[in-house]
């Protein structure tokens, strides 16, 4: 039933609507530096909003389920912590733990870090890792035992003259006939963590 | 142009047909304000972040705490979902999907294990669409993987508009925008759920999405019947579908409406779409294909 198909479409829309009219309120933009090159975009960046849980107003927490802006200095300070990291990084920089075994950590509390002499070198470092379209690269940015960046090499180098023709013919002809754009499972990054800690080795202190 | 970016656990695969006359660096621009939105949705909704928005808004019980609408809407269509189905579609997964393994921040390796409440549902969840506050009434793990990978992807494609083509790739779930660089629509393949390198069918879309929920990727490291589609009241993964192919005009239509149908029997699943009014390719466990909706 049409009727039906339209509420779902206009909570879409609605949802992208609402990010874009947050940022309106938004005091400072914390735009990239790419970001401060586009003039004639026609959408607002949405960068901005990182301050979003700032503008809140912190009033009686003990009110719930009423219209009063209920502040909650948990989530206030969380997003001080998000935004005054770097605001190029993706989440890695979230995550203080860099250990390459597996830490188990409970979600209440937040990752402590407690190395007291830095596990990795500062510096950007390129890994490789396999999988079955072939051979994949990142680039890894590292500062203070962080993650701060992490990029994909250029597509377009994703298949090296060299490497190709090692390929058995077969697979190169299933890559000819390959249509470009697939729609499948979420593919896992078996490759990536491969070239991450590929990287994350590079960068290793002795 | 065409670049690619590491999020959520994913290859973010950006294609861009851009006009001649526009400046590399504007568009560069443009595509990165896209990856953008990937990243606030990763640091609002991951499960795996102690840090994330949703971890910290979580914390506490019976405390309405403000959020972003990178959190809020995301949940909001989550909620909605959990409604329709009646609880077959509940958010509140997260404990379960712990348990069964996946719970591995997927750069840092750093290992989540929460508290949780086992009798939690969606209906412990409160949001004030006012106050834009999110309050839980029991301790819980919310997951928003079947939504916000696909919130995500939309205000991607809200960035990329202006262009004349655009197809956003975030391991599988896509979107395309406009018509392609021979200003066709563009064709997508279905993934063959069990030879890898091929494509089961090929649809042509414009302005549409299309997302696919598979049993064939990522699997429990614990069970072995186990992957990452759950039903709630069973703790099982359902096995009738390995593949269920959404087309809508949304990603987060598509995505989460895949998983829903993922989760539905045979009739069902055909009924959503059909109720929905959008297009599924369903592929079943004997590899056959069964198209419902679309002319």
């Amino acid at each position: 039933m049409a009727k039906m198909n339209k509420k779902w479409v206009v909570l879409c829309s609605t949802a992208i609507a609402a990010v874009y009219s947050a940022t309106y309120f938004s005091t400072e933009a914390q735009a990239s530096s790419a970001q401060a090159a586009v003039t004639s975009s026609p959408t607002v960046s949405v960068q901005s909003t990182n301050h979003y849980a700032k503008k809140h107003i912190t009033t009686n927490p003990n009110q719930s389920g009423s219209h009063n802006s209920t502040g909650s200095n948990n989530a206030t300070s969380a997003s001080n912590n998000g935004s005054s990291q770097s605001g190029q990084s993706s989440t890695q920089s979230n995550n203080n733990s860099q250990s390459s075994s597996q830490s188990s950590s409970s979600s209440q509390s937040k990752s402590q870090q407690t190395a007291t002499q830095s596990k990795y070198k500062d510096g950007t470092y390129t890994g490789t890792g396999m999988n079955r379209r072939g051979m994949m690269q990142v680039v890894v940015t590292i500062k203070n035992d962080k993650i701060t960046n992490v990029q994909f090499g250029n597509f377009e180098m994703h298949y090296p003259e060299g490497y190709v023709s090692n390929l058995p013919n077969e697979v190169l002809q299933n890559q000819s006939a390959q249509v470009q754009n697939v729609s499948g499972a979420t593919y896992s990054t078996m490759a990536f963590e491969q070239a991450v800690q590929d990287a994350l080795g590079q960068a290793q202190n002795s | 142009m065409r670049l690619a970016q590491l999020f959520m656990d994913t290859v973010v695969d950006i294609q861009v047909v851009e006009h001649v006359q526009m400046k590399k660096e504007d568009v560069e621009a443009r595509i990165e304000a896209a990856f953008n939105a990937f990243r606030q949705v990763e640091d609002a909704c991951s499960r795996f972040s102690p840090d994330s928005e949703l971890m910290q808004a979580t914390q506490k019980i019976n405390e309405p705490v403000p959020i972003s609408p990178y959190l809020f809407e995301p949940l909001r269509f989550a909620l909605e979902m959990a409604k329709m189905t009646d609880g077959l579609f509940d958010p509140t997964i997260g404990k379960t999907l712990e348990n069964y393994g996946f719970n591995k921040h997927y750069l840092t390796k750093e290992v989540t294990e929460t508290t949780s409440d086992d009798t939690a549902s969606y209906q412990d969840i409160v949001i004030d669409d006012v106050a834009k506050t999110l309050l839980i009434k029991k301790r819980m793990v919310i997951d928003l993987g079947a939504v916000a990978k696909g919130f995500a992807i939309d205000l991607a494609a809200n960035e990329l508009k202006g262009f004349e083509g655009f197809l956003i790739n975030a391991g599988g779930d896509i979107y395309a925008g406009g018509f392609d660089y021979n200003g066709e629509k563009w064709k997508i393949g279905i993934q063959h759920p069990q030879c890898k390198d091929k494509v089961i069918d090929v649809v042509e879309v414009s302005n549409q999405s299309v997302c696919t929920s598979g049993s064939y990727e990522r699997r429990s490291e614990k069970a072995e019947d186990v992957h990452h589609i759950i039903n709630p009241m069973t703790k099982d993964s359902p096995n009738n579908w390995v593949s269920v192919s959404i087309i809508a005009p949304f990603a987060m239509m598509a995505d989460s409406f895949s998983t829903v149908v993922f989760l539905s029997g045979d009739e069902d699943g055909k009924e959503i779409i059909e109720e929905v009014g959008i297009e599924g390719i369903l592929i079943n466990s004997e590899l056959n294909i069964i198209k419902v909706g679309g002319d």
